[in-house]
């Protein structure tokens, strides 16, 4: 492995190299900090670039290019509240108050050093249990998916604060609905399309995020007529205090782990893994805003790293990002999959350094922009908010390239104003959303192999242990209160 | 503001291929691909606008990705203004029959003017390589003993190509489609990873998809729906050699705009032509591990029309259409 790895530095330190895992990363950040426009266009848009590169360089660019727009994803969420990608949800969370409260650079620095962080971390994961991990992706199949989806729909309802689980349950529900228009996918049936051929391939993530994230905040911002506060970012909001580093650093290396774990699933990997790292420290961390943008950033990136695994050892794309990687990999004429470290070593291990590399070089070069960047929240609330209005419907209109999709985002975002206005929690109508699909797939394949018994999957240890940690979350608020009577 | 100077740079580097694609002149050539970028539809587009240009026949050649409704989005915005591309040509696959049989969207290939069938893939049926299955005969008996004992999966919803190749597979063995156990995932990848993982017994799947795990010892393939064995599988049987008369191929092929004149047709068969015969494309060809099926114009139409006949009773028969 350690000759390895030395063929790995060898390819990646070349200064042409270097120069592509640069340029990657820089055009990543710039076209993921748009709204609407996340990894898969970056790295689909740099498709043409990589065609004139050797196969090593255009592999190590398009790494720069999809963590460069992971973590541009990131600084939308933070400033605007217009996360541009689903395992940047988490992020905006906690991320945009601190920008409202004038911690804009805090909650970008923040972000910038825990996916620093948790890229490395998963780099190291990577290369050291790749191959034993393959295993981990194959155990998964339909029956523990669904319990891993049920298991993170439960804990967004079940710890949120007592009073908010009722409202919580509810926009869950209507998330879970929203999922459902569009193509059956296992059928091929349309469902709630009214006959329109706009919705038979169900509403766009982009297009949901942006409405009920930023449109919505916008339209708040001027009903209430409540523009974030403006004071001016210093570089001093960059350097973390020490013991707010001290206190960051188990809230980082936690959220590496969960966050690779579930990353190298194929399917949701990073979203689920910013949710569940989002969960774990909220309930069982100290709770603070920091960790609550630390936790899911390290984890996504942690889980972006992840999501290597069963494409290079097995040749099987986890996430739309990494397929159309596969599609890069496939036109240099490479087979990702159990062969890819014996046949062609150099490629392999020169992914996973210039991932470190990238990591290395995003946060070189992001650090000194973010002070530009959090200026934007100085600009004057008659500027921001027809900002905000015109980047989202355009993020939206460059992803689907339809007028149709506009009044929709505008329907949804009254919608979602309305919830908002009789405190509604949206978090988990857009996990809901999110995670629709997917769950109904893998449900309707399990009852399909269980035949309506459960012997066959009482015989899976990881679906019994899964279920076992449902109740667990479901009986929580049962304890809550048995351990609260004796008090009143 | 420096702000908006990165906001405006980012904004252009992320319009610049969008705004490319708009315009057009005489000699340029425009692809639209019904699918996003990355997948199966889009490599075979960008290769053929590859060769096009290599061959010195068009320049430049421009591609637009046009998801939506199943591929209808870019069928109907072709269709409507046609008038206008006089200078694009539209890339198509299989499933376009397919949906359109099922009525999924208002258009048939028999609305647009065939240019070119490219490349085809055929099917192929698939075991892990530790599987009890030894050959498809046995599979078959198998099959025959309880028609539900195996769970037999797909990268393609229930009635589209995956599905109806396994059922046209069946009926030819003399087994009712109907009471197949068939389980759709959502893609090629998740269905061959629900076979190494051990959710489904069998995979019922394009060639493309399995030959590189049956070529690192991961699974075994028992049959394919080629009429001749295949020069990249040479000791994979045909259906047709194991008693199941079935050839069957995925295509992809160009059409041109309807209302296309038939010299205009004629000049882009012949253009194609010439980029079949590059050096590009038959490296593309061997890079992806395509087999070309050279249909040009009208013969590329027969063909269409035969295939459409073909899935037209096979989804009657699955119970998919009336």
């Amino acid at each position: 492995m350690l000759e390895g790895i030395a063929t790995g530095f060898a390819t990646a330190f070349t200064l042409a190299n270097l120069g592509w895992v640069l340029f990657g990363c820089l055009a990543g950040t710039l076209i993921g900090m748009l709204p609407g426009l996340g990894p898969i266009t970056a790295i689909a848009l740099m498709i043409p670039v990589s065609y004139s590169l050797d196969p090593a360089g255009g592999l190590i660019m398009m790494a720069g290019v999809y963590y460069g727009a992971v973590f541009g994803g990131s600084t939308s969420a933070i400033l605007i509240n217009a996360p541009g990608v689903a395992s940047t949800v988490a992020t905006s969370f906690d991320g945009y108050p601190m920008a409202r409260d004038g911690q804009g650079g805090r909650a970008l620095a923040i972000a910038a050093y825990a996916s620093f962080a948790g890229g490395t971390l998963g780099a190291v994961a990577l290369m050291l249990f790749a191959g034993y991990l393959a295993g981990l992706a194959l155990a998964f199949q339909s029956p523990e998916y669904t319990l891993l989806l049920l298991l993170a729909l439960s804990s967004v309802v079940v710890l949120a604060s007592p009073g908010t689980r009722l409202p919580s349950l509810v926009t869950l529900l209507i998330g879970l609905m929203l999922g459902t228009v569009g193509t059956d996918q296992l059928a091929g049936i349309p469902r709630f399309t009214f006959g329109r051929l706009d919705l038979a391939d169900g509403l766009n993530f982009v297009l949901v995020v942006m409405a009920t994230f930023a449109l919505a905040e916008a339209f708040r911002m001027v009903l209430q007529d409540d523009a974030p506060a403006s004071p001016s970012v210093s570089g001093s909001q960059l350097r973390l205090p020490l013991d707010t580093s001290r206190r960051l650093l188990p809230v980082v290396g936690r959220s590496s782990v969960i966050g690779f774990l579930t990353g190298v699933l194929p399917g949701a990997g990073a979203t689920l893994a910013s949710f569940f790292a989002y969960d774990v420290e909220k309930r069982m961390g100290d709770g603070s805003r920091e960790a609550g943008v630390a936790a899911p950033e390290a984890a996504n990136n942690a889980a972006s790293t992840g999501s290597f695994v069963p494409l290079l050892t097995l040749g099987i794309p986890g996430s739309g990002t990494t397929a159309v990687l596969l599609g890069v990999m496939l036109s240099y004429g490479l087979q990702p999959g159990p062969r890819l470290l014996s046949d062609q070593p150099e490629i392999f291990w020169g992914v996973i350094v210039s991932m470190y590399l990238g990591n290395l070089i995003l946060l070189a070069l992001n650090l000194p922009l973010i002070p530009l960047l959090a200026r934007l929240l100085n600009l004057p609330a008659p500027l921001l908010i027809p900002l905000i209005i015109g980047f989202s419907l355009v993020g939206v209109y460059l992803t689907t390239l339809n007028g149709f999709d506009l009044y929709l985002m505008l329907g949804l975002a009254l919608l979602a104003l309305v919830l908002r206005w009789f405190a509604f929690p949206l978090a988990p109508l857009l996990l809901g959303f999110i995670l629709s699909g997917l769950l109904e797939e893998n449900a309707r394949r399990t009852l399909f192999i269980a035949e309506g018994g459960w012997s066959v999957l009482l015989e899976r240890p990881a679906f019994v242990i899964l279920g076992i940690l449902i109740l667990l979350v479901w009986l929580f608020p049962v304890w809550q209160r048995l351990r609260a009577a004796p008090r009143h | 503001m420096k702000l908006r100077r990165i906001a405006s740079l980012a904004l252009i580097l992320a319009l610049a291929p969008f705004h490319a694609a708009g315009t057009e002149t005489v000699e340029r050539l425009h692809l639209l691909i019904p699918a996003g970028p990355g997948g199966g539809l889009d490599t075979t587009a960008r290769a053929i606008g590859e060769a096009l240009r290599a061959a010195g026949v068009r320049s430049p050649v421009s591609y637009e990705n046009m998801t939506g409704g199943g591929g209808g989005r870019a069928m109907a915005h072709f269709i409507e203004t046609a008038d206008r591309q006089t200078n694009t040509l539209l890339i198509n696959s299989t499933p376009l029959i397919i949906r359109s049989l099922q009525g999924l969207f208002p258009h048939d290939h028999r609305d647009v003017v065939p240019i070119a069938g490219l490349v085809g893939e055929y099917g192929a049926f698939v075991v892990r390589n530790d599987s009890p299955l030894e050959s498809w005969p046995s599979l078959i008996t198998a099959l025959e003993a309880n028609t539900g004992a195996l769970n037999i999966g797909g990268g393609s919803v229930r009635g589209s190509l995956d599905h109806i190749v396994l059922a046209l597979a069946m009926e030819a063995s003399g087994l009712d489609p109907r009471r197949v156990r068939y389980l759709p995932y959502d893609a090629g990848g998740k269905a061959m990873l629900a076979l190494l993982g051990g959710e489904i017994e069998v995979l019922s799947t394009g060639i493309g998809e399995a030959v590189g795990y049956a070529r690192s010892g991961d699974v075994r393939i028992l049959a394919v729906t080629a009429p001749d064995r295949l020069a990249q599988l040479p000791e994979v049987p045909t259906l047709t050699e194991l008693g199941a008369p079935l050839v069957f191929a995925n295509w992809r092929g160009l059409f041109a705009a309807p209302g296309t004149s038939a010299a205009a047709a004629a000049d882009f068969q012949s253009e194609v032509a010439a980029a079949l015969a590059t050096e590009a494309w038959r490296t593309a060809v061997d890079r992806f591990g395509w087999t070309p099926l050279a249909l040009e114009g009208a013969a590329f139409g027969d063909y269409l029309d035969k295939q459409a006949d073909v899935l037209e009773s096979t989804l009657k028969a699955l119970g998919f259409i009336r």
